[in-house]
């Protein structure tokens, strides 16, 4: 029942799309007002969607397995949280998610934006319409999530047993909000040149989305990125996958656009740039949907692939691609010249360098991921570009990028000298003589992860300088830029100093190390709701006399038949340790991993800082960066 | 002045080029050393020389072929037409077992002996991962 | 001269991203959990119909032959529909057909046999859907076309006469 109406009511939204449409380009002529029945049909069509999600949920909480995507995806004995967050958790459901947040986010701002021109408003309502349509028909004719099963089968196949997890369950939500919210940003960027709106106003008034975006986004990587963590139980948060490189990309263009926006704030330069950019942003968390959902990537996260839905988003895609360069060709016009003067050494300078950065490291990642593809078309060789090739570009590159991050911030706009030179030079000698001392303790690599930690503490001395020095005149941005040194810093000492044994064991065997003894005392085994547990005890024993014991567990689960690991993890401020225990086949040892990571916790602050310092700007009214 | 400005910006545009030339040299020279080619026990077989490179091996795991000695699993790859001994020592994942499919990469010792440092496996435990499939189908 | 090269060079190299994807797609030998195609039968071991005795999925199918397995029930209408088929289909003699009897009970199961007719060369009882579940079925009827080991062609729904015709023309 919940089907058939969420069936039909995805079915009057698309029709209504059709009113809107109509009525926008007839408004488009008459009155200087915006008609108010676009924006009553926009939340109509708003309310269809939300109905049709609705019965997705029931349909799951219900366990109708006369909805094939429930019966696909869900089982009976999957608890409650599992079946609803199962309702996205997959390509149908997931695809209504989008559509929800499109629909949500363009009556949110046809609300929010009455001050706007009216001819602006409505051609962006036009072209968040085209994306719309396009959601409304691939959902309706190839994805459909309310297809019908008779007989009514008993009982489900089952979610996957490694995405019944908290973080994995609001991760796709968040994700998408980021990615809708570049839809708007794009649908607006193209109206702005339709309507020849590319001014202060319009960087003024879209920067809100930006910024909701990129929280948004942030904090969708920083959730799949846990989840990585504690389930795969890989022992690390990144893994240059083309999956997670996939969300990565749009990041990196948003971040350039948030500060590409900030400059058109104040003056009218760098338009084009800023156009690319939010057309970009958009194209790469489209072509992240496509390079996913297709299955050409050869990535180690597995969705359900149909090569016929990749090539629906790929002409979807595409389409929307030329239509943006058109109309960037056509209607753009560049006359900034009267501003576009400003001393090298000044504020703009420094944001465009920071762009400049930001699109090389987006070119690697780019490259990265889909050189294997192309390579695969043209000379038939399957290839996969492995983690050094990224940190061997990147590396390097992110010393001058601390360092010109450092510096930038306290510039002044248009001309500037050089501030606190005394400061300056103090925390140089500061970061270098401390991350030297550091390093000297660990056999490694001296002279580039000196540089690179020095290059750290110094944006890391100079941003809480800054808290004090502007008297959190500018927190929002102190903050972010904070919790950015504190990401790099945690990374570089996570890698540096980390420390892992990988062994097989027996019960009742001990391994010894330099360090430490692990003793593998027992197994347990208990039987929960849709899985048996089997937990393995552990002894870990320090030269010092301190011991821990973990508890790393193997969850075998009936409803898909998984085997699946649950790492045992104690968290402290200073370092995780880390446990996963696997089975091999026939065997009577079991596969140990333990590692120490340390300040692992600091990686996810330091994000949560970050997008902590987008949500405050958020609530700012003016601007002094 | 003007000329002093026309010098600028005559530097400026020299700096990009030097920077774009200098990223394009590194990125593909990078791209060269890490890129790992994956090969099936069959092709291994017909290699005319054994490179140093780190490569990817995907099959499926032969029944009765997993043995674990303390600190390294022993197992053998199959494409049912050639065979490939693999030794490794590291994190094996749930879904590895024999006769299922499995990517693992390393380096190779000679054509029948592999050093395994890391073998994938995917989130699906229907999965067989795109280059096994075709491995297979190959034959 | 420069600003007509420039839209050029942008819409060319977005054709030749586009050309590589779409080829990348079509080339793709991706794995596609709803077609089933070349996939291992899964093994089932479930009761025989006529005793208890249990039966295991192993015995019952061999390398070099044809194998049809159908998913039916005497409660199930559209089964009665392509009974005749199946009996068509047994009269070819080339196939070995199973039937899986799902969630019935053995005394409606008989009669339905005994007015259509028995196509079937072995029935196993599927009594809590176990074995239907383990095959990915939908429903019933549904059928499965197995060679060497593997499911060559899946039929959701009853199968018709082209989908017969298909059948003998594959088991030639």
């Amino acid at each position: 029942m919940a089907s058939l109406i969420g069936s039909y009511s995805l079915g009057f939204g698309l029709f209504f799309s059709v009113f809107i449409i109509l009525f926008s380009v007839r408004n488009l002529r008459d009155t200087e007002i915006l008609d108010k029945k676009i924006v009553s049909f926009t939340f109509i069509q708003f309310f269809f969607v939300v109905i049709s999600f609705f019965g997705l949920i029931i349909s799951f909480i219900n366990s109708d397995f006369s909805n094939e995507t429930v019966f696909n995806h869900s089982h009976t004995t999957k608890p409650l949280f599992y079946k609803i967050s199962g309702t996205w958790g997959n390509h149908e459901g997931s695809l209504l998610l989008w559509l929800l947040v499109l629909t949500l986010f363009i009556s949110i701002f046809l609300f929010k934006s009455n001050h706007q021109p009216k001819r602006y408003r409505i051609f962006t309502l036009l072209f968040q319409q085209i994306i719309i349509i396009g959601f409304f028909i691939f959902l309706i004719k190839n994805s459909s999530p309310f297809n019908y099963i008779f007989p009514t089968p008993n009982e489900g196949l089952g979610l996957n047993p490694i995405l019944q997890d908290p973080a994995l369950a609001i991760h796709p939500p968040v994700l998408y909000l980021g990615y809708v919210g570049s839809s708007i940003i794009f649908s607006s960027a193209l109206a702005a040149m339709v309507t020849s709106y590319v001014t202060k106003e319009w960087a003024k008034h879209i920067k809100q989305w930006v910024l909701a975006s990129w929280v948004f986004l942030t904090l969708g990587i920083l959730l799949g990125s846990i989840w990585a963590y504690y389930e795969l139980g890989w022992g690390g948060f990144w893994f240059w996958d083309p999956v997670e490189n996939v969300s990565l990309m749009p990041w990196f263009a948003l971040t350039t656009l948030l500060h590409c926006i900030l400059v058109l704030e104040k003056k009218k330069i760098l338009t084009s740039w800023a156009m690319i950019l939010s057309i970009a942003t958009f194209a790469l968390s489209m072509s992240g949907t496509f390079l996913v959902r297709s299955g050409i990537l050869n990535s180690v996260h597995t969705f359900a692939n149909d090569p016929e839905r990749g090539l629906f988003i790929l002409i979807f895609l595409f389409t929307l691609i030329f239509l943006s360069i058109f109309i960037f060709i056509f209607f753009h016009s560049d006359k900034e010249k009267i501003e576009n003067n400003f001393f090298w050494l000044s504020k703009e300078t420094s944001i465009l360098v920071n762009n400049w950065f930001m699109m090389y490291f987006l070119s690697v990642i780019l490259i990265g991921t889909i050189y294997p593809i192309f390579l695969e078309v043209i000379t038939a060789n399957k290839i996969s570009v492995g983690p050094p090739f990224y940190n061997k570009l990147i590396l390097p590159f992110l010393i001058p990028f601390l360092l010109a991050m450092a510096i930038g911030p306290n510039l002044n706009w248009i001309k500037s000298e050089l501030k606190d030179k005394f400061y300056m030079i103090i925390f140089l000698i500061i970061s270098f003589l401390l991350s030297a001392f550091i390093i000297k303790q660990f056999n490694i690599n001296f002279l580039i992860n000196t540089i690179l930690v020095s290059s750290a503490f110094f944006l890391f001395f100079s941003t809480l300088r800054e808290f004090f020095a502007k008297r959190f005149k500018n927190l929002s941005q102190n903050i972010a830029h904070f919790g950015f040194s504190l990401l790099i810093l945690s990374i570089l000492f996570n890698n540096i100093f980390s420390n892992e044994v990988i062994t097989n064991l027996k019960i009742g065997e001990t391994f010894k190390t330099e360090k430490f003894t692990i003793n593998f005392e027992n197994i347990d085994q208990e039987d929960e709701k849709n899985f048996k547990a089997i937990k393995g005890k552990f002894k870990i024993q320090y030269l010092d006399g301190s011991s821990d014991i973990l508890n790393p567990e193997l969850r075998i689960y009936n409803q898909p038949n998984i085997i699946t690991s649950e790492a045992d993890i104690k968290t402290n401020l200073l370092t995780d340790k880390f446990m996963t225990m696997n089975y091999v086949q026939n065997q009577e040892y079991f596969n140990v991993r333990y590692q120490v990571k340390p300040f692992m916790i600091w990686i996810w602050i330091s994000v949560i800082l970050i997008s902590f310092g987008g949500f405050l700007s958020f609530f700012k009214k003016r601007y002094e960066i | 002045m003007y000329g002093r400005k026309v010098k600028l910006r005559f530097f400026f545009i020299l700096l990009i080029l030097a920077t774009l030339a200098l990223s394009i040299f590194l990125l593909i020279k990078s791209l060269e050393e890490n890129v790992i080619f994956f090969k099936s026990p069959t092709e291994i077989k017909t290699l005319s020389e054994i490179g140093k490179q780190k490569i990817r091996i995907g099959g499926m795991v032969k029944k009765d072929s997993i043995t674990i000695i303390s600190k390294e699993i022993k197992f053998i790859i199959t494409d049912f037409k050639n065979e490939i001994n693999v030794v490794y020592s590291g994190v094996v994942p749930n879904l590895f077992a024999e006769e299922k499919g499995v990517v693992a990469e390393g380096y190779l010792k000679d054509k029948n002996f592999f050093f395994a440092t890391k073998i994938l496996a995917k989130h699906d435990e229907n999965y067989m991962p795109p280059e096994v499939k075709a491995a297979l189908e190959e034959k | 001269m420069k600003s007509k090269l420039l839209p050029l060079i942008l819409v060319l190299t977005f054709l030749i991203i586009f050309v590589i994807f779409f080829k990348s797609l079509k080339s793709s030998n991706i794995y596609t959990p709803n077609t089933t195609l070349e996939k291992k039968i899964p093994s089932f071991d479930l009761k025989s119909f006529e005793n208890n005795s249990i039966i295991i999925s192993e015995k019952i199918f061999k390398d070099n032959e044809y194998y049809f397995m159908n998913i039916w029930a005497s409660w199930c209408i559209p089964c009665k529909e392509e009974h005749k088929f199946l009996m068509e289909l047994k009269k070819g003699g080339k196939i070995k057909l199973i039937g899986l009897n799902y969630k019935d009970n053995f005394k409606n199961a008989s009669n339905f046999l005994k007015d259509l007719g028995n196509p079937y060369n072995i029935i196993v009882s599927d009594n809590d859907g176990t074995g239907s579940i383990e095959w990915g079925a939908y429903g019933v009827p549904e059928s499965f076309l197995v060679y060497q080991n593997k499911i060559i062609k899946r039929f959701i729904g009853p199968i018709s006469n082209e989908d017969l015709l298909e059948i003998q023309k594959i088991i030639k």
